[in-house]
């Protein structure tokens, strides 16, 4: 969002306080919603819980379409629908509720940095395996994103959605990569992670922040989703100290909810 | 000896100002006195034929000229002769049809014998065209490239891109009529069309295939069709209601509807008599798709002309949409109403169920309207321009609601009868040629409900079918 845009979205987020019906909406869970899109609304719903924040998750057909910027998952709050981590952390500041007002400067720049690794490498793999491997689009990716709509509108959508992550992979780089390479920036990923987190029970010490919210989010999916292979799943799982962190986080704030 | 008669070419079917084809009366035949010897007299026609073809085939004109054969006296050949004409002019093969009638010569000549020549010029392969067209309250341009004529037997190849106010729209037809019988017809197209409806904040793009086959029946002409479309719905702006957020995204309608039309006014375009029937259905859902409903739509006008020359007009518009299963109507299905062009004095589509300002359209309506156009007072211009304008008098009523299938017929009518919206006023029309008409009106619109626009008042409306 530009500048203005932010503080125009700040000015009407302070006016009114969290309503009881704030929802938020992504795709079906059962037959419809990907890895990627499940771990960012994951990601948005942990950090939520952690600021205390009730919200009801709503499942639409369409929500990838409602949504301002295209993007899952998005939260409708009183009059405005904002979209994706990033916008929603700003909107809940703007409306007092912060996790990262604790960190000084130095801290708050190294959450940031940590944010845009996970974007930039766990996401973009997440995508990369969803869509560009061949075996795993055809199996589990073109079906699961088709199966809201009949033939032969099905098959339109699901290539058309293909080639636009395909076109956007190749844009940044990643087009030549191979599914290794790809496993391999995971487990790098996931190295990092697991060494800034050490023994803590969360990123900054004590008390949870977006980033453990997006953190849990993703490898929280990657651990509970089937694919057509395993492979993902056993890379995050050798890093013994990020399943505590998964599992706690899980104790803590989703004891409620039924898988 | 040489030509005894040879017709002028006739005005063919057009956007044109002043004179309008279905006013000009059929020619009437010169009465010479040295033709009345020949008027009771018997002919036969020993030939008739056509100079001039290229790649049209001839059995597909020897229906449209066999009629010429059957004449037995002069007067009876021009007669069949220009009728003749005009079926192959409306064909849309020929830039030029002339007709030579003269007598036999030959061998086999007989001495009342007749030849009947019609001379024709063909289309060109392609041609081009430029245009500007007036749909409801919207203008825009048509490029259009034709292929007339494509195998020789009417068949008729258009591809059409068109930039307008509120749609964009490109599309590929093929139109290929019954060799004789010229009325049934079957076209099938393919188009991409995207519109931007601000009364709604709404924008549709919708890329669909459809057959259709039309043909006469009695004395009405019924079209069947099959429709495929893909439709995709966003919000326009920003600041879209979230109900039109709810209805972003994409679906499919795969729809078989019927059409009836009856209509026997002298003109689409400000009638001086007659009526008009149309009768429209559409069940989508049962050939495939995601949508799935039950759609009537109807539309019926009466004109009579009274003294001094003024017209009284009564018209009537209904429909229903009618969803089958829990899924809800979408609102690319639904009806709208107000504006210039139905309800005048409120605002365009401006009317019914609407959420923060976005009009979500109704699954039912009904909308009338009386009419009396009288010429301008004082006739200016008399004879000439001043004719094509007329004053208007009026009162349109209507309502567009959503039904609860649940309740019966009886509570639907009620709740149609109720906050019923309704508007009076006068103003002045300007018929353009056959194809639209203009309207400057002053409206005072009443029983206006909380929730619609209304635009009291003078109102500007354009288009080709107006309440």
């Amino acid at each position: 969002m530009s500048l203005a845009a932010e503080a125009f979205v700040s000015q009407l987020a302070a006016a009114e306080p969290w309503p009881e019906n704030a929802t938020l909406y992504q795709p079906l869970k059962e037959d419809q919603i990907l890895l990627s899109d499940h771990a960012s609304s994951l990601a948005v719903q942990a950090y939520l819980r952690m600021c205390g924040l009730p919200v009801q998750v709503l499942c639409r057909v369409n929500s990838e379409f409602m949504s301002p910027s295209g993007k899952i998952p998005f939260i409708h709050v009183g009059n405005q629908v904002v979209s994706e981590l990033g916008p929603i952390v700003q909107f809940t500041k703007a409306k007092g509720h912060s996790l990262s007002d604790g960190l000084d400067d130095v801290q708050r720049a190294e959450m940031k940095a940590y944010m845009e690794l996970v974007n930039n490498m766990l996401l973009t793999a997440e995508l990369y395996i969803q869509w560009c491997d061949d075996a795993t689009a055809a199996e589990i990716s073109r079906p699961r994103y088709s199966s809201p709509y009949s033939w032969p509108l099905s098959k339109i959508l699901a290539y058309q959605k293909q080639w636009e992550v395909r076109r956007k992979m190749n844009a940044i780089g990643w087009g030549g990569k191979t599914l290794q390479q790809v496993y391999e920036d995971v487990s790098q990923c996931c190295q990092a992670l697991s060494q800034r987190l050490g023994m803590q029970p969360y990123f900054f010490n004590k008390q949870p922040t977006e980033l453990d919210a997006l953190v849990f989010g993703h490898l929280f999916t990657i651990l509970t989703t089937r694919l057509t292979s395993s492979e993902l799943a056993e890379r995050v799982k050798s890093y013994s100290n990020l399943l505590s962190f998964c599992r706690r986080i899980e104790q803590t704030y989703f004891e409620d909810k039924s898988s | 000896t040489g030509t005894l008669h040879s017709l002028d070419p006739l005005p063919m079917q057009g956007p044109e100002l002043g004179i309008q084809a279905d006013d000009i009366e059929a020619p009437e035949v010169e009465q010479e006195p040295k033709q009345e010897v020949l008027e009771n007299k018997n002919v036969v026609v020993q030939r008739v034929h056509i100079d001039g073809l290229g790649r049209t085939k001839e059995d597909l004109l020897t229906y449209e000229i066999a009629e010429v054969f059957r004449a037995n006296n002069l007067i009876d050949v021009m007669r069949k002769s220009h009728e003749a004409r005009q079926k192959l002019l409306r064909l849309g093969i020929f830039r030029k049809v002339e007709v030579n009638i003269d007598t036999s010569r030959g061998e086999d000549a007989l001495p009342n014998g007749l030849d009947v020549t019609f001379e024709v010029t063909e289309l060109r392969r392609m041609t081009g065209s430029y245009n500007t067209m007036v749909g409801n309250n919207e203008g825009s341009m048509v490029l259009g490239l034709r292929l007339p004529n494509v195998f020789g037997r009417a068949e008729k190849l258009t591809f059409q891109f068109s930039y307008g106010t509120k749609e964009t729209s490109y599309g590929l037809s093929f139109f290929k009529p019954q060799p004789g019988h010229f009325e049934r017809n079957v076209s099938f197209n393919m188009y991409k069309v995207t519109g931007q409806f601000p009364w709604s904040s709404l924008r549709e793009t919708d890329r669909g295939v459809s057959a259709e086959l039309s043909f006469p029946m009695w004395k009405t002409n019924q079209t069947l069709k099959w429709e495929g479309v893909w439709r995709e719905l966003g919000c326009l702006g920003q600041n879209a209601s979230f109900a039109i957020r709810n209805e972003s995204g994409h679906s499919l309608k795969s729809s078989l509807s019927h059409a009836m039309v009856v209509d026997t006014r002298n003109s689409s375009i400000l009638p001086r008599k007659g009526g008009l029937l149309k009768i429209h259905q559409e069940l989508a859902g049962y050939t495939g798709g995601d949508a799935r409903f039950l759609k009537e739509d109807f539309e019926i006008q009466l004109n009579k002309t009274l003294y001094w020359d003024s017209v009284l007009s009564a018209s009537l518009w209904g429909g229903l949409l009618l969803p089958f299963g829990d899924a809800p109507t979408c609102i690319a299905d639904r009806f709208y109403l107000g504006g210039p062009t139905s309800i005048r004095g409120f605002s365009m589509y401006s009317m019914g169920p609407q959420s923060d300002g976005d009009y979500l359209g109704g699954e039912a309506y009904w909308a009338g309207g009386l009419h009396l156009y009288t010429p301008l007072p004082f006739r200016p211009g008399r004879g000439g321009f001043g004719d094509l304008f007329r004053t208007h008098f009026f009162l349109n009523a209507g309502n567009l609601c959503n039904l609860h299938y649940g309740e019966g017929p009886q509570a639907h009518l009620k709740k149609l009868a109720e906050c019923i919206r309704w508007s009076y006023g006068l103003g002045i029309v300007l018929r353009l040629g056959n194809i639209a008409r203009l309207e400057l009106n002053y409206c005072i619109p009443m029983g206006v409900q909380s929730g619609d626009r209304i635009c009291d008042g003078i109102q500007f409306g354009a288009g080709i079918r107006f309440l």
